[in-house]
């Protein structure tokens, strides 16, 4: 579940390059990042989940 | 934000597009970012090595199918990964120069192919390049026979750069390494600016050895690279160890000695490997990374005065610009001196041009997206608007 987010974390890093210095997503772009954002949402409820129980 | 006591975390590609001349194709791809969040630790690719126990032939992670992978890719033989090119340049100049030994060069060449030879004891015999900044095979073959006569012997060994880092210029190493051949020279390909940016095939080529650097142009952390050869080399090249201690009767199996043994223990390999396939694919789409170049390089050209001294059309993304008669006129006068430029570019999200640079500069335009290219080449625009320097209509 760590090296998801970190994985899911980098998906975003490289939307950060692909689209410097002003990041203005186009609709493509956009629907990955959403994507990318709810995964790791999940991801860090899992890992707390997993590891405060 | 710090990763750790007095070490930034580098941000340089998310913020801004970054043209330094020797970083853009070594930007790792998000699979090596990954592979490298996964294999940080130091002997990390080592967990399954087994008897007989040599890093080129490891199946888990799949480093020996790599090694097969990428010879094939490269039409060669036998590939070996190495701590950058200038090692490999290093294993190879070994290998075939004693003292006093001639070694031809070009006058566009690495220093890092100089130290080589040095290393090995040779003498340096620079090709010189035409007034253009090519190196023919003509200039070639004028070289031999200039060595033939001062020196009474031939040149052992030829290091010819595909694409120099001088001007990005592309030379015509085939019909160069085929002048070589007929005087017995064997040749080193130095890719360090093509293998993983465009195709390269060494047996169409003819050479003898290629050299590709992995943090130059294959999206792999440094130092990282490889030495490909052909089966006859490779035996002399990738020779295996033949010591004995007098002591212990210790022997050393089937390491090599120009290799050091294992090369890429960690990181720099996997993230190497876990580029590849990407790498493999993107040196098919070459010509869309010089179409970015071309909507740049008009960018700047609209600049009166600004000249591109590379090779026109350009055939690389490593391009050498003259602004002597445009940006640099502004440097004379601002206050921040030749500085103003740099900052300019900051300021709006472009790096990697040497700060103070207003004279003779190099960018590097690979790896970025079309609307990036696009907008870069409105930067120069821009801030030759901005210091009332005329635009070519």
């Amino acid at each position: 579940m760590t090296f998801q987010a970190l994985f899911t974390l980098t998906d975003l890093r490289i939307i950060l390059r692909e689209t410097a210095p002003k990041h203005d997503l186009d609709d493509k772009q956009r629907v990955e990042t959403e994507r990318l954002l709810e995964n790791l949402e999940r991801q860090v409820a899992s890992l707390k989940q997993e590891m405060l129980k | 934000m710090r990763c750790a006591s007095g070490i930034e975390a580098r941000q340089v590609d998310e913020l801004a597009i970054n043209i330094d001349p020797i970083q853009t194709g070594g930007r790792l791809t998000g699979d090596a970012m990954k592979a490298v969040i996964a294999y940080g630790d130091g002997y990390s690719v080592c967990d399954n090595c087994r008897k007989p126990n040599r890093l080129d032939y490891i199946s888990k992670p799949p480093i020996a199918e790599f090694h097969n992978d990428v010879a094939a890719w490269l039409n060669m033989d036998a590939v070996r990964t190495v701590p950058g090119a200038r090692r490999g340049f290093q294993a190879v100049a070994h290998t075939y120069v004693r003292k006093g030994d001639p070694v031809l060069l070009t006058s566009l060449s690495h220093y890092t192919e100089f130290l080589a030879v040095e290393g090995a004891g040779g003498i340096a015999c620079e090709i010189p390049a035409n007034d253009q900044h090519i190196v023919t095979p003509e200039a070639a073959v004028l070289k031999i026979e200039e060595v033939k006569k001062k020196v009474g012997r031939l040149p052992v060994l030829a290091f010819i750069d595909h694409v120099d880092y001088q001007f990005g210029n592309m030379h015509d190493v085939k019909a160069i390494a085929k002048v070589c051949h007929q005087y017995d020279i064997p040749v080193l390909y130095n890719g360090a600016y093509t293998v993983g940016i465009l195709p390269v095939n060494g047996k169409d080529l003819g050479v003898d050895f290629v050299v590709g650097s992995g943090h130059k142009s294959m999206s792999a952390p440094a130092p990282s690279g490889i030495l490909a050869t052909t089966t006859e080399r490779a035996a002399e090249v990738f020779r295996t160890t033949a010591i004995i201690g007098d002591v212990t009767q210790r022997k050393f199996g089937i390491k090599e000695p120009e290799m050091m043994g294992c090369t890429l223990m960690g990181v720099t390999l996997i993230g190497m490997m876990a580029s590849f396939p990407h790498v493999k694919e993107r040196v098919k789409h070459f010509e869309r990374e010089l179409e970015n170049n071309r909507i740049v390089v008009d960018g700047l050209l609209s600049v009166e005065g600004t000249k591109i001294l590379s090779e026109m059309p350009r055939k690389h993304t490593l391009t050498r610009a003259d602004t002597i008669g445009s940006f640099d006129k502004i440097a004379e006068s601002h206050k921040k001196r030749g500085y103003y430029f740099s900052n300019a570019l900051e300021e709006k999200g472009v790096t990697g041009v040497i700060p103070g640079a207003t004279k003779i500069w190099k960018f590097n335009t690979y790896g970025m997206t079309k609307k990036q290219a696009v907008y870069l080449a409105e930067v120069f625009v821009d801030i030759a608007r901005e210091n009332d320097l005329p635009l070519r209509v």
